[in-house]
């Protein structure tokens, strides 16, 4: 440069400079959102401390085996990792989303039937909450090995009686530990899994393809009457209570539905 | 500038409350601020937009933290500048600020004769190449009062300093800049 620069001429130059810089020239949201989803997904081959190619030939044969490990020998499915830390809860991914068995039917609901909330609460040993948003329950059950509370909502002004739970809404109610997995959950691919602020912390947004969907008893095996299909589902945690939420509706609607709870 | 708080709080308390189109729509507002911020820091335009969406998906996950009644937008440029910061760090090279970004684009030149206009463009290579050759920090204050038109004090809050310590940064940076294009400093100092 022949000649020397003054801070006036720099600032010119500067702003200059700053008309012409390009921003990205695509929307970033869809790739945010993506990332927001993946956000919680830790990559199981990340605790191993291996490098990734050197696990795929490892990777797709456990990925074959996963689901079978996961009905036969839970400690194996323990080693590849849950996705989500909340507390009870176990999340897998699996490489094919699951389907329905032929004869699949609607759920039952396991447990004592109560009439209350206020009953369930005495029996649970915690404050049971429901969602103000759907009204009263059609039922409430309480199991008590775990203690679990299942809130069901059998039709619901607005939300779909959903192919996969028989009814509208179902909403289950524990308290986990990260020691003791009460619940799990199968996705694959065509699951959508989602996090979303809630309240001051995150819930978890399954959607899409329905997932597999079943609890463990005391002993940490799969009790295999509750193996079934899930649709829509939000997960969260407050207060040392691990909370569920099945319904067909959308992210926006169940997180305003679980902002309800009292 | 008024408007823009407020309506940046709408968007960010009803994304607190589980609305992800809300979010986008920080997201898309102000994606190219984000973008440019990390490209100072990396000096790569494609690194700089992977850092900008690594940034905002940070910031979300963030937002319960995030303070009523602040300012979004140097909230947001924090963390995106970071998270632009650790990927250099991790890649253990300087920026290049590439040239290009600022040339494929006219503004304005269209008065000047060619000669005029060679000549602005020689300077605009050469004041990026000086700005490349300038410390990180200096950097990006020169970048967020020029190419970002942020305020005294949302400078403050991006840079994480008190508001009075901005001037002075932003003094002794043009300073450091002057240097560099008068041949005076030829690297970090």
């Amino acid at each position: 440069m022949p000649d020397r620069l003054d801070d006036r001429d720099l600032e010119r130059i500067l702003t200059d400079i700053a008309t012409r810089l390009d921003g990205p020239k695509r929307d970033m949201w869809p790739a945010v959102r993506a990332r927001i989803g993946e956000r919680r997904i830790q990559p199981w081959w990340s605790r191993l401390g291996m490098d990734r190619r050197t696990l795929a030939p490892i990777a797709a044969t456990l990925a074959v085996i996963l689901v079978a490990a996961l009905l036969l020998t839970p400690r194996i499915a323990d080693a590849l990792g849950h996705l989500l830390s909340i507390p009870g809860v176990q999340i897998y991914q699996v490489p094919q989303s699951p389907t329905a068995r032929p004869n699949a039917s609607a759920p039952t609901f396991a447990g004592q039937r109560v009439a209350t909330a206020a009953e369930a609460s005495r029996i649970a040993g915690f404050t049971v909450r429901t969602p103000a948003a759907l009204g009263e329950p059609s039922a409430i059950y309480v199991e008590t090995a775990p203690v679990r509370v299942t809130i069901v909502y059998a039709s619901v002004k607005g939300i779909p009686v959903s192919a996969q739970a028989g009814v509208s809404a179902i909403v289950v109610e524990f308290k986990g530990t990260i020691e003791t997995q009460i619940m799990a959950k199968a996705i694959g691919p065509g699951t959508f899994l989602d996090a979303v602020p809630l309240g001051n912390g995150v819930a978890y947004y399954l959607s899409g393809q329905p997932h597999q969907f079943f609890f463990r008893d005391p002993a940490g095996n799969l009790q295999p009457e509750t193996l079934r299909l899930a649709g829509n589902t939000l997960l969260w945690e407050q207060d040392g209570y691990t909370y569920r939420l099945e319904a067909q509706v959308s992210r926006d609607e169940a997180v305003r539905i679980a902002s309800s709870f009292r | 500038m008024e408007g823009r708080p407020a309506e940046d709080a709408v968007l960010v308390e009803r994304a607190q409350h589980g609305d992800t189109e809300a979010y986008g729509e920080l997201v898309r507002r102000y994606q190219a601020l984000a973008t440019r911020t990390a490209y100072v820091i990396t000096g790569l335009s494609t690194e700089a937009e992977d850092a900008a969406q690594d940034g905002f998906t940070k910031a979300y996950f963030a937002l319960g933290r995030f303070r009523t009644g602040a300012p979004f937008r140097p909230w947001l440029l924090r963390i995106v500048a970071n998270e632009a910061k650790n990927r250099r760090k991790a890649a253990g090279r300087r920026p290049t600020v590439d040239l290009s970004v600022a040339e494929d684009r006219p503004s304005g030149d269209t008065a000047l004769s060619p000669e005029e206009a060679a000549l602005a463009s020689e300077r605009r290579a050469f004041v990026l190449g000086a700005l490349g050759k300038l410390r990180e920090e200096d950097r990006l204050v020169i970048a967020y009062r020029y190419f970002m038109q942020l305020s005294e004090a949302e400078m403050a809050d991006a840079l994480g300093v008190a508001r009075g310590t901005v001037k002075s940064r932003l003094s002794r940076a043009i300073g450091r800049l002057r240097e560099i294009t008068a041949g005076q400093v030829r690297a970090d100092a």
